[in-house]
């Protein structure tokens, strides 16, 4: 696929890959779930239920509610591409015999 | 882990260092840059009734989009417009392939950008190229030193942008002249301007070959007769080097003189005449590298051209097909349907919140009393007055009925409010109706409901 004159050098292994997607992915849906949660939420309410004297600016919400959800996407992708990734080999096995 | 063989685990850092083409495709790619990144960095700089007039103004939980104020309840709107920009992409993908990618996209338009910044310290291709092989010196360091300064300045500049999206971008800049600029905003312009720096930087093309989603499930939406940027092998077989004189048919060649411009030119690295890969963003660079070949060799041009699958194989074209009226037609019924709601939207909301303390209260001479709390939010930008009142049960009644309340423009008014029924037609759970009419206009009007409790019967 890659031109001659690359080929060998820029291909990123698996892993790099997985890391670096699971990141990306995960980032984008955070953006689009932090933009769902907080339009129906407002931080300045939240913050009320975990402790009433707990006084944070809405910035600070938005910003831990993205990093939560951010954090929540990647543990969750991370585990699975680390989950699957074992089975081709044996695939390859079967579908040779 | 199954690696290729002989590859090492760590990518050994080979950089691709695509190199300048001019040409018709190129002069447009110019100009979308240029607009796109012209309207991104002006935009949040337009003022709009004394205020700005794009501001996600997240602190205060309100969207201005230029004379338009959207609120957290009016997020179906914004939901509908995502949906219609990503259904966009899918019809125009259908239609002319990755147009999107090679000419829009932040990371394509940011990577030419800065491209141009690298061109201008670092020079040409084969300069870079030698640049980085040589050891270090004044001159490597000066140019290297200057680059980053210009990448730096750059992307802190897009940074401060961007945050100006979402909170006033004068007093910001303002702000920032006096070091008083909040924790959180500079964060995220931090963050923001880092994430440019590294994607359009140094990522690049991997971004696309191996982080983009959409890269990878655009194939779905394509088909033979798709718009594609194609080698035509019939045309170029076999290739190989010639002189201008030979004449390729007497040689037994084809078109394509195997100069490998339309290798070197390609921003990720690929080689087009090995057909269509997932890697080519269709930036047509190749396109523009081929012609100025083919006009030197007095070929006719289009060797490496926009063509489709169909018309590469001789049969017809056919733009409208059942994909693209698919496609067409769910768009049409989407943003006729946004219009209508935006154009019949009534300028004012009505929550009702019950209060959660007491269920009601016994008043003397057999009256049941229940409490709510209204918020009046008023969405047009002058004030203006409502009138207030309540139905649902035979002779229910509401203290302030009748009397004028005044929300300011774009300002949300709590008001505590006392509903009383008599004991006897009370008992029980009872839906009733909040209204709020504006006094100017009947029209704009809001109807919501809640329940009235009673003891049980």
């Amino acid at each position: 696929m890659i031109s001659e004159e690359y080929r060998g050098a820029k291909q990123w292994s698996r892993d790099k890959q997985a890391v670096f997607t699971v990141i990306w992915i995960s980032f984008l849906v955070a953006a689009a779930g932090t933009m769902l949660f907080f339009a129906v939420f407002d931080p300045v309410d939240l913050t009320g239920i975990f402790d009433a004297d707990l006084d944070v600016s809405r910035d600070a919400g938005y910003a831990a509610g993205f990093f939560f959800f951010w954090i929540l996407c990647a543990v969750c992708s991370g585990l699975t591409a680390f989950l699957v990734r074992t089975a081709p080999k044996r695939d390859a096995k079967h579908r040779e015999q | 882990m199954n690696k290729p063989q002989g590859a090492s685990m760590y990518e050994s850092a080979k950089k691709i260092y695509p190199r300048e083409i001019g040409g018709r495709f190129d002069r447009l790619s110019k100009i979308a840059t240029v607009t796109l990144l012209g309207l991104f960095y002006i935009v949040p700089w337009l003022q709009w009734d004394e205020r700005q007039a794009v501001l996600f103004d997240l602190p205060a939980r309100k969207f201005y989009l230029v004379g338009l104020t959207l609120w957290p309840q009016d997020f179906p709107y914004l939901a509908l417009l995502l949906i219609i920009a990503a259904l966009s992409l899918f019809f125009f993908t259908a239609l002319a392939g990755r147009l999107f990618c090679g000419f829009a996209c932040p990371q394509t338009v940011w990577t030419e950008a800065f491209i141009w910044m690298e061109q201008f310290t670092e020079g040409t291709r084969s300069q870079r190229m030698k640049l980085d092989k040589a050891p270090w010196s004044l001159t490597k360091f000066r140019k290297k030193a200057s680059k980053q300064f210009l990448w730096i300045t750059f992307s802190m500049w897009t940074g401060f942008t961007f945050v100006g999206y979402f909170t006033e971008i004068r007093q910001l800049g303002l702000d920032i002249l006096a070091f008083s600029v909040g924790g959180w905003t500079l964060f995220w312009g931090l963050f923001y301007g880092f994430a440019t720096y590294g994607n359009a930087g140094y990522m690049r093309e991997q971004v696309c070959k191996y982080m983009c989603p959409y890269a990878r499930f655009q194939s779905a939406m394509f088909d033979k007769d798709t718009l594609i940027i194609s080698y035509d092998e019939e045309r170029g077989e076999p290739r190989g080097g010639r002189k201008r004189s030979v004449d390729p048919k007497e040689a037994g060649l084809g078109d394509c003189i195997d100069c490998q411009l339309c290798v070197q030119v390609c921003p990720t690295g690929i080689d087009i005449r090995e057909g269509l890969q997932y890697e080519c963003i269709a930036c047509a660079a190749c396109i523009d590298a081929c012609d100025s070949i083919m006009d030197r060799m007095n070929y006719p041009r289009g060797l490496v051209r926009y063509t489709t699958e169909h018309s590469l194989r001789h049969k017809s074209t056919h733009v409208i097909r059942p994909r693209t009226l698919v496609y067409a037609t769910l768009l049409t019924a989407l943003i006729v349907g946004l219009l209508t709601a935006m154009a019949t939207r009534t300028p004012v909301i009505l929550d009702v919140i019950r209060d959660r303390n007491s269920l009601y209260r016994e008043l003397p001479n057999d009256v049941i009393e229940n409490i709510y709390t209204l918020k009046v939010i008023n969405q047009s930008n002058d004030p203006r007055n409502f009138v207030l009142s309540v139905t649902g049960l035979e002779g229910i009644s509401l203290d302030g009925a009748g009397e004028q309340i005044s929300v300011d423009g774009g300002g949300v008014l709590s008001l505590p409010v006392r509903v009383r029924a008599e004991r006897d037609k009370a008992l029980g759970i009872h839906s009733i109706d909040f209204v709020v009419t504006a006094i100017d206009d009947p029209g704009v009007s809001v109807t919501e409901d809640s329940r009235f409790l009673g003891p049980t019967p």
